[in-house]
């Protein structure tokens, strides 16, 4: 017993590189050999009501897509981003994309050069990319008013009026739905407050993990349908979509966030195994302190 | 004095009483003003913002150079990076592009093959019919960096066509094109290191986690509780855990919240005990390793969500009201004049 103490206490005190070693591990052997980590993803009812309501749109319905994400967050948001223009292309819904944050547009230019030609679309006819404009909450309700007041032209200088799809958009209350990508501010949250609730248009997101606590009420509201969470859920929409463009005989490979899906939950356990572990070493230390004083 | 002090007060409690009268004033030029014009004035100012705020990066750093502060070598690398985004985005475009016209059919194939050797071809097949059906007027899926690049290309494939035209994408266009060389810093340089900024973030907060995360009162407890659940229930291995464990768990639980009411340390453990029995003979009793038969509350990922939907939800609500609150007291002592923070 007292050996199993010693070994725990000594666990208790292991270097912080061996703990940045075994998460390193956990993260890269699910993507060496992804076959030995296979994990099933299956959908919260968030992710569902978020593939529910974008289904439902008939086609030629028009959808903003906001893309408020870069680089550091793009393993969590982009797959949804992918998969999201899949779904959309798929039932030939006009995409309508700005960006609240400048790295969005880069994101959103690689997202459409990813999906696009996949579906046949062509730009300005099926979707246009509007680009990024400084101002947070002041763009989206320059939007919400009128579209020209904020953009005259689109992210490759194209005059706006010069491109058909936008014929007949003035502004937001001429879109059917919005979609938030988005990593923080500005991002959801002034879509719902600026936009979507007082213009009563319907709306989903996809953010980070992180954001998910700031984001819930308004889910839970329905001021939201749905959200998809972090990589989980962007994993978890990707199935959906995958399974249903299967169904309708377009192929589409499973998204990176499901390949991701295993490395993540590897990691996460070998976080609480760790925890676990830290916790009965300090309980094991405490205890002999709590002797040793007396 | 007048315009440092006075002035600013006037405009700021001007415009803030009329854009918050504004929003009960049903006229359409006050109307226009408070959702066109007031949001678009927002807009320049933002932009300004960027700008001074790039300004005042870089007189930063230059200072920190020119006295030789601190690290003041990392300062040589962030005003060469900024440097480098100003020629990438105003000075030099990096963004040319070839157009073929009138493409002979035939040469299609070979087209693609000339293509594969610039520029990679993920689905040749689709790239065919890309080419097929605009055979009058085709851009190359490829931006060269510079001309001669571009140039030396076009010589290659000269014969593909009847004509082969150089262009270079508009200014500003040019920043967002995949293969301009801003493009190129983006996804080169900058996507990486942050990338590599935020990934350091897991190995950080394992060690963090290993070290900080202590049951070391009731609360650290449910907060580590939660975070256990909430870890494991949101990604796939969550459905793995098995109801057996989750119950077993849950007993144990139970047992540590009752335990200060028992003295009679056997009788606890009596109790635990039993409570592991009959929740495991009722499981199999009732075949919950059907996942039909299993009651939600043994299902991590079921927790999990109930966390986020109720929980959560109310604590966030609690601190939106409780902000919310903060703002409007904070935007009335700006109006009012009583705060100054311009």
């Amino acid at each position: 017993m007292d050996l199993l103490k010693k070994i725990f206490i000594a666990l208790g005190s292991m270097d912080r590189r061996f703990i940045f070693l075994l998460v390193g591990l956990s993260v890269l052997l699910p993507k060496l050999y992804p076959d030995l980590f296979t994990l099933p993803i299956k959908a919260s009812s968030h992710s569902q009501r978020v593939f529910d309501e974008i289904d439902a749109l008939k086609e030629d319905s028009k959808v903003l897509v906001s893309f408020e994400y870069g680089p550091s967050t793009k393993p969590e948001i982009h797959p949804s981003a992918i998969a999201l223009l899949n779904h959309l292309f798929s039932k030939n819904i006009k995409v309508y994309a700005v960006a609240l944050w400048p790295d969005g547009n880069f994101m959103a230019t690689e997202a459409f050069s990813q999906v696009a030609d996949g579906y046949g679309k062509k730009y300005g006819v099926d979707y246009v990319n509007l680009g990024y404009k400084p101002g947070g909450e002041a763009v989206v309700k320059g939007l919400a008013s009128d579209i020209r007041t904020m953009y005259t032209v689109d992210l490759l200088g194209n005059d706006i009026d010069s491109i058909e799809m936008m014929k007949d958009v003035k502004n937001l209350l001429d879109l059917d739905f919005i979609f938030s990508l988005s990593a923080g501010y500005p991002g959801s949250k002034e879509w719902v407050q600026f936009a979507c609730d007082p213009l009563g248009i319907p709306m989903s997101t996809g953010c980070t993990s992180i954001q998910v606590t700031d984001i819930i009420p308004y889910v839970e509201n329905d001021q939201i349908k749905g959200i998809l969470s972090g990589m989980p859920g962007a994993a978890e929409y990707e199935q959906l979509v995958q399974d249903a463009l299967n169904e309708r005989g377009i192929v589409v490979s499973p998204g990176k966030a499901s390949i991701n899906m295993a490395a993540q939950s590897m990691a996460h356990v070998v976080i609480v195994l760790l925890i676990i572990l830290g916790n009965i070493t300090y309980y094991l230390t405490r205890k002999s302190g709590k002797k040793g004083g007396m | 004095m007048f315009l440092k002090r006075q002035m600013p007060a006037i405009i700021a409690i001007g415009v803030g009483l009329f854009i918050l009268f504004g929003h009960f004033i049903n006229n359409p030029n006050v109307q226009g003003f408070v959702n066109n014009d007031a949001t678009q004035w927002f807009d320049i100012i933002a932009s300004f913002a960027i700008f001074l705020g790039a300004l005042n990066m870089l007189k930063l750093q230059v200072l920190k150079v020119v006295k030789k502060q601190r690290n003041w070598q990392y300062s040589i690398l962030a005003i060469f990076g900024f440097a480098f985004a100003i020629f990438a985005g105003f000075f030099f475009r990096g963004a040319n592009y070839i157009t073929l016209t009138d493409i002979h059919p035939q040469n299609v194939n070979k087209l693609v093959e000339y293509i594969s050797t610039v520029q990679e071809v993920d689905d040749p097949v689709l790239m065919v019919k890309g080419i097929q059906g605009s055979l009058a007027s085709y851009e190359i899926p490829k931006i060269f960096i510079s001309r001669s690049s571009a140039e030396a290309f076009s010589v290659t494939i000269s014969g593909i066509a009847k004509d082969v035209t150089l262009g270079v994408k508009p200014w500003g266009a040019h920043v967002q094109i995949k293969g301009s060389l801003f493009s190129w810093m983006f996804f080169k340089i900058f996507t990486p290191l942050s990338s590599t900024m935020f990934a350091l973030l897991a190995f950080f907060v394992a060690s963090a986690s290993y070290r900080a995360f202590r049951i070391r009162n009731f609360e650290a407890t449910l907060l580590l509780v939660a975070g256990i659940i909430l870890m494991i229930g949101r990604v796939p291995v969550g459905e793995l855990v098995p109801w057996w464990l989750v119950s077993t768990l849950m007993v144990f639980g139970i047992g540590a919240l009752i335990a200060p009411l028992i003295p009679d340390k056997k009788l606890l453990f009596g109790i635990i005990i039993g409570g592991i029995v009959l929740t495991s003979g009722l499981g199999i009793l009732l075949d919950w390793n059907l996942a039909v038969n299993m009651p939600a509350i043994l299902s991590l990922p079921n927790i999990s969500e109930w966390i986020f939907d109720y929980p959560t939800a109310a604590g966030s609500r609690a601190i939106m009201i409780g902000i919310a609150l903060g703002i409007i007291a904070t935007s009335f002592r700006i109006i009012l004049g009583i705060e100054r923070p311009f």
